[in-house]
């Protein structure tokens, strides 16, 4: 398992696990992003992340990305 | 009684529009009670008895945030007669999330599949039967943006509403956890209403804590409740709100494995996607950026906005208002101050600010035409990455790019900043950027005394840009900013044509926010400005028997020849020597100042009255935008002078001085009212306020004393000058005592 934010632009990856706060995680359920979910990272600005999941783009910043695990 | 149908949806899912397509113009905006979240309400077009209420845009019912509280505090209190849910087609798995959460409260609802011209041309087939009869309620294909299917949906659901059936719930949970709910439904049944028990049910289960306090349950079956949950948990190894999650995800998914035939393959990049990979590209972002902002300006200001601004100023208000009146008023006898009061109080004041609105409705065009494509929502974050290095999110950059246009609307975007924290200094530090109104400021200073030198606007841009900096720094260390910066996550609206009547609607709605407070705030302080600044007590000059007599004749209350003696003069006189430090210390400009609160475009008129720069056919507003080089220093000579005289001979100083105060200070009534709305708290508010006149103030003592201080003038006011530098140094570099990191390591050490 690695942070998805090492992931490069146009990678695609499953999501084993995420981290943090439950506010947070359900935050990014709610989003999308729950296990066994693939993710497709579009864009990566400075750390920060655009990511396609489920067929919508969402934009994460750098420590949100440390969080989702691939 | 009408039927209320509630608009519920994701955001981006195109809710909005057509709520506009429903409702049209009948439209009531206000807010939720308590809370800064937008509710609008309207009635549905060619029928009277449908309240269509639109729920803020929501991706779940979960209460996180504080659009998801208001939401679901109107479906389970307010209980619309039917719910009116809106799919974005194109993203159905996401959207459906929350479509399953809705079913579950057992009110009639009605699905909107919408953006189906999207889906159709991916090639994507959806079986509306199959996903209706699964979900309990009927499911019709939408295109809002093409005005699609809009009505059909709405007659359904008011018919759904009027019907008052009972309705199935979809079967979401399988196993345990539906063993779980079943179990917990038998013990609050009485408890809460029979058509809530299942969502109650799902929400205890999840341990939400507004739900337990809000049923306050007795002891024993908030006991019997968790001894099912924590059973549920150790037989799924997850913790409840998980557990509901995933299931919910897993039986979306069959749903749509069952009903959505793809044309592409999943994760294929899209088009959008491909705009993204250049638009926020590491190299090419930013100048992409700059360009864009270039481009949106130029327009607004130089070209087209200038235009329609020197039509409103001089041929519509002037000729077309101000003078008919005039000449209207005069034929009927009316009294001269009557006369006075309405067409250089009342109609110029207005006028003044009338004048800046086709500029302004140029400028929120363009960026209406931005937010509607997408692209703002990828400026928010492009200059995240920025913004975050002084405690703001790239959120906090889209009220700034409207606030250089009006702050009122500007501070009114604040809105979309979820972070409590976040969205308080965006509204403290918004009107830091010049707005269109400040602009004659600056132009009168550059123009009295700068020889109408460029690189006075410009340094006030840099200024705004440098306080905004600074203020963030500085209040990040302060306690109640403290704290991480929340996270940054955000939905990109996928990239799309604009629509000409979102675009044409949004901006109309931010520049009628700026038009009312002109008829509201500004006129009636406009009139209070004029007579303040026409009477007050003055001596008349002595006649021949007085004279004889050796009477000094006694002060009158009168029309003032003097505006020294006006009321506004006095109260001037007094304030002035608050001033002095930063170099005017006078009443004129003191005076300016106050009316400045009122409406700063308002400054420049006041110092051609005061000043007497105003001549008969050529005020000083309008010499400043069409009058030669030459002219304008000649004509503003006595600004100059006056300046010069309060500073002994520093007067470029004491105005520049003068122009960072007025632009840094508290800003005009009117976006000081909306400061009051959006903090929805007094304290807060006078917080705000008084945070910009001391920041102002202080920033306006240090250039001005230590400018002083280099041209070689030392005085006490040099040591307070540099006493404030070192102050405003302190509070930005001194360590963060509320840093999470700092804290961690101190107990490492101790450790």
């Amino acid at each position: 398992m690695i942070p998805l934010s090492m992931a490069g632009v146009g990678e695609t990856a499953s999501i084993q696990k995420i981290t943090g706060r439950d506010e947070v995680r359900q935050h990014l359920a709610e989003l999308g992003f729950v296990v066994g979910e693939r993710v497709t990272v579009v864009s990566v600005l400075g750390g920060s992340m655009i990511l396609s999941v489920k067929d919508s783009r969402v934009a994460i910043d750098r420590t949100m990305a440390m969080r989702i695990m691939v | 009684m009408p039927i209320k149908i509630a608009l519920a949806g994701n955001p981006n899912s195109g809710k909005t529009t057509m709520f506009n397509d429903l409702t049209g113009s009948r439209q009531y905006v206000g807010n939720w009670p308590g809370v800064t979240v937008e509710k609008k309400e309207g009635r549905l077009k060619g029928a009277d008895d449908v309240v269509i209420q639109d729920l803020p845009g929501i991706y779940s019912l979960s209460p996180y945030t504080l659009e998801e509280v208001v939401a679901r505090g109107y479906l389970v209190n307010e209980k619309p007669d039917a719910i009116l849910n809106i799919v974005d087609a194109t993203n159905i798995e996401r959207n459906l999330y929350l479509t399953t959460q809705l079913a579950e409260l057992g009110i009639p609802m009605m699905i909107a599949l919408n953006m189906i011209d999207v889906t159709r041309k991916n090639g994507d087939r959806i079986d509306l039967k199959k996903l209706g009869g699964a979900l309990g309620c009927e499911v019709i294909e939408t295109s809002a943006l093409k005005g699609e299917g809009s009505r059909q949906v709405a007659e359904k659901a008011a018919a759904l509403g009027k019907a008052h059936k009972t309705v199935e719930l979809p079967h979401v949970f399988t196993g345990s956890v539906e063993h779980a709910i079943a179990h917990i439904e038998d013990l609050i049944e009485g408890k809460v209403e029979k058509r809530f028990l299942r969502w109650y049910a799902i929400k205890l289960f999840e341990r939400d804590e507004r739900v337990l306090a809000e049923l306050n349950l007795p002891d024993a079956i908030t006991k019997g409740i968790e001894e099912a949950v924590k059973s549920c948990e150790a037989e799924m190894d997850d913790d409840a709100e998980s557990i509901i999650t995933n299931q919910r995800y897993a039986y979306i998914n069959r749903l749509v494995t069952d009903c959505v035939k793809k044309g592409k393959a999943r994760g294929s990049l899209t088009t959008s996607d491909k705009i993204d990979r250049v638009v926020t590209n590491r190299i090419l972002a930013l100048p992409i950026f700059i360009a864009v902002m270039f481009v949106v300006y130029y327009v607004a200001v130089t070209t087209i906005g200038t235009i329609v601004t020197d039509f409103t100023n001089d041929v519509f208000v002037g000729e077309w208002i101000q003078e008919p009146a005039r000449a209207l008023l005069e034929g009927w006898n009316v009294a001269p101050w009557l006369v006075g009061l309405v067409c250089d109080g009342i109609i110029a004041g207005c006028g003044a600010v009338l004048g800046f609105v086709p500029q302004m409705l140029v400028l929120f065009f363009m960026l209406a035409i931005l937010e509607d494509v997408g692209y703002m929502a990828r400026i928010a974050f492009i200059m995240d990455r920025i913004f975050r290095k002084f405690g703001l999110s790239g959120k906090s950059f889209i009220p700034m790019l409207i606030g250089s246009g009006c702050g009122v609307p500007g501070i009114m975007a604040s809105r979309t900043i979820e972070s409590d924290r976040d969205r308080k200094m965006t509204i403290m530090t918004t009107t830091f950027i010049p707005c269109g109104a400040k602009l004659p400021i600056i132009a009168l200073i550059s123009g009295a005394l700068f020889g109408n030198a460029g690189w006075v606007a410009t340094s006030a841009y840099f200024l705004g840009v440098a306080a905004i900096v600074i203020s963030g720094i500085m209040l990040k260390k302060t306690k109640p900013f403290a704290g991480d910066p929340s996270p940054f996550v955000m939905e990109l609206p996928a990239y799309h044509a604009p629509s000409a009547v979102n675009v044409l609607r949004s901006m109309w709605e931010r520049g009628w926010s700026f038009i009312k407070r002109a008829g509201t705030v500004i006129l009636v302080s406009s009139i209070l400005i004029w007579f303040a600044q026409s009477y007050g007590w003055e001596t008349p000059e002595a006649t021949e028997d007085e004279i004889a007599a050796g009477n000094e004749p006694a002060a009158v209350w009168c029309a003032v020849e003097n505006t020294d003696n006006s009321v506004l003069g006095r109260v001037g006189s007094v304030v002035a020597p608050v001033f002095k430090p930063l170099g005017f210390g006078d009443w004129k400009p003191t005076v300016a100042t106050i009316i400045g609160l009122v409406a700063k475009e308002e400054v420049v008129n006041g110092f051609g009255i005061m000043y007497n720069t105003d001549t008969d056919d050529l005020d000083t507003a309008t010499l400043l935008e069409e009058g030669e080089e030459e002219d304008i220093i000649e004509g503003l000579s006595p600004i100059a002078a006056g300046f010069a005289e309060t500073s002994n001979g520093h007067g470029k100083l004491a105005a520049y001085a003068f122009m960072i105060f007025n632009l840094l200070c508290a800003p005009c009534f009117a976006a000081i009212g909306a400061i009051k709305r959006e903090m929805n708290n007094a304290r807060w508010t006078w917080f705000a306020i008084g945070y910009q006149c001391v920041f102002a103030y202080f920033i306006a003592l240090i250039v001005y004393q230590l400018g002083l201080a280099v041209c070689g003038v030392f005085s006490i006011g040099t040591f307070f000058g540099l006493a404030a530098l070192a102050l405003i140094v302190y509070m930005l570099v001194r360590p963060n005592r509320y840093d999470d990191k700092h804290l961690t390591k101190s107990v490492k050490v101790s450790a």
